[in-house]
């Protein structure tokens, strides 16, 4: 039974995908747009998270503003998943240029350089980080803890999209815990997302003024291995167009305070991550539950 | 002091540390150096606060290449000893 739902399943998405590869731009962006839609009147919950979350960051005060900036944020979502399964055609050789401006502070792009160095890349649930992962894997391979998909015929359809040849998924629950390390002990670039909620394993960072549990992993990854980080936001500043930014490194030392450390580094990608919402809410992914008190 | 002792004291110390750093219950009643790090049940951040906690109190800096080339706790002891702890 599970066999033949995963098969119908497959069969769909290969029709999607279809339509995808085969219509124009503009109507696929028609048909994102009224995917979302129908998501956002569908998914009752996410869409309360959403408006909720927004007029707790106070980046808006006005409860109906904040429905239409949480709807719009479901658009870009959906935008991004079109836009990412397309990203190869618009992305190969030299033709990013075209549609990406590109601004890697120096310090960065010295590591990035550099056979030696590996790099941590951190971003939110902003604009299109998929085509930020997929730009910088042009200086370096790239892998990313990504969540495998339960059924094996898509998984393996979407990795066949993937069009990062340098883009190496580590699989969420993978049972090694030093897979980690191990990217960064190759000298390539460990791109996590760090807005998520972390629960228990977290440390209470505020986030637009209230603490959210945010996962330790990147600076302790950092304390551990030295390996520089940086923070990356990726805008969609229209069709098929994108500005991505890095920050300039950070970097800190051990200096046996751990704990402050920690919270030192968090509280900068945090504090990154907000500048860039600001720019534009509509392209951060309100709907995850950043906070959960 | 010898090896022996030397890994004896390194163990306890080891243990100490895990019992310290782990976020979930972990069962270390067999702890040696035979132990596999992985079936302790140790996830990634807990390891890495692990090491970061061991260069603290040994003072000793691990490589990153090292931090990779280990399996059980004898391979973290024998790090250890062979980097002058």
């Amino acid at each position: 039974m599970k066999a033949l739902f995963h098969l119908i399943e497959f069969a769909l998405a290969r029709v999607l995908l279809f339509f995808f590869d085969h219509l124009p731009y503009s109507l696929n962006c028609l048909i994102s747009k009224g995917a979302a839609n129908l998501w956002w009147w569908a998914d009752f919950r996410r869409r309360r998270v959403a408006q909720e979350n927004i007029l707790r960051s106070g980046v808006e005060t006005d409860p109906k503003r904040a429905r239409a900036i949480a709807k719009r944020s479901i658009q870009v979502f959906s935008m991004l998943v079109f836009e990412s399964l397309r990203s190869d055609q618009f992305l190969e050789g030299e033709k990013w240029r075209d549609h990406v401006k590109l601004d890697i502070k120096p310090d960065v792009l010295e590591v990035l350089e550099d056979p030696n160095q590996g790099l941590l890349m951190a971003a939110g649930h902003f604009g299109n980080w998929e085509i930020a992962g997929h730009l910088l894997s042009r200086y370096k391979p790239i892998a990313g803890i990504a969540r495998k998909m339960n059924n094996p015929r898509i998984e393996k359809l979407v990795q066949s999209r993937k069009a990062r040849a340098r883009f190496r998924p580590i699989p969420k629950y993978d049972s090694n815990p030093g897979r980690l390390m191990e990217v960064l002990n190759e000298k390539q670039i460990l791109a996590l997302l760090f807005d998520q909620h972390a629960g228990s394993y977290g440390m209470q960072i505020d986030f637009f003024g209230h603490p959210a549990a945010t996962y330790k992993t990147i600076p302790m990854l950092h304390l551990v291995t030295r390996t520089p980080v940086c923070y990356i936001e990726c805008i969609r500043t229209g069709p098929m167009q994108f500005e991505v930014t890095t920050s300039n490194l950070i970097q800190k030392t051990q200096s046996g305070n751990k704990e402050e450390e920690v919270r030192s580094i968090l509280e900068q990608l945090n504090q990154h991550l907000e500048m860039t919402i600001r720019k534009d809410p509509t392209q951060y992914l309100w709907a995850h539950r950043r906070w959960r008190d | 002091m010898s090896d022996t002792s030397k890994e004896d004291e390194l163990i306890a110390n080891l243990r100490i540390i895990i019992e310290g750093c782990a976020t979930d219950p972990i069962d270390l009643s067999n702890f040696s150096t035979t132990t596999k790090v992985q079936e302790i049940g140790l996830d990634s951040l807990t390891i890495l606060d692990m090491f970061y906690d061991i260069e603290q109190e040994t003072g000793i800096s691990i490589e990153q290449e090292e931090l990779v080339d280990f399996r059980t706790v004898g391979d973290i002891t024998t790090l250890l000893i062979n980097k002058g702890a």
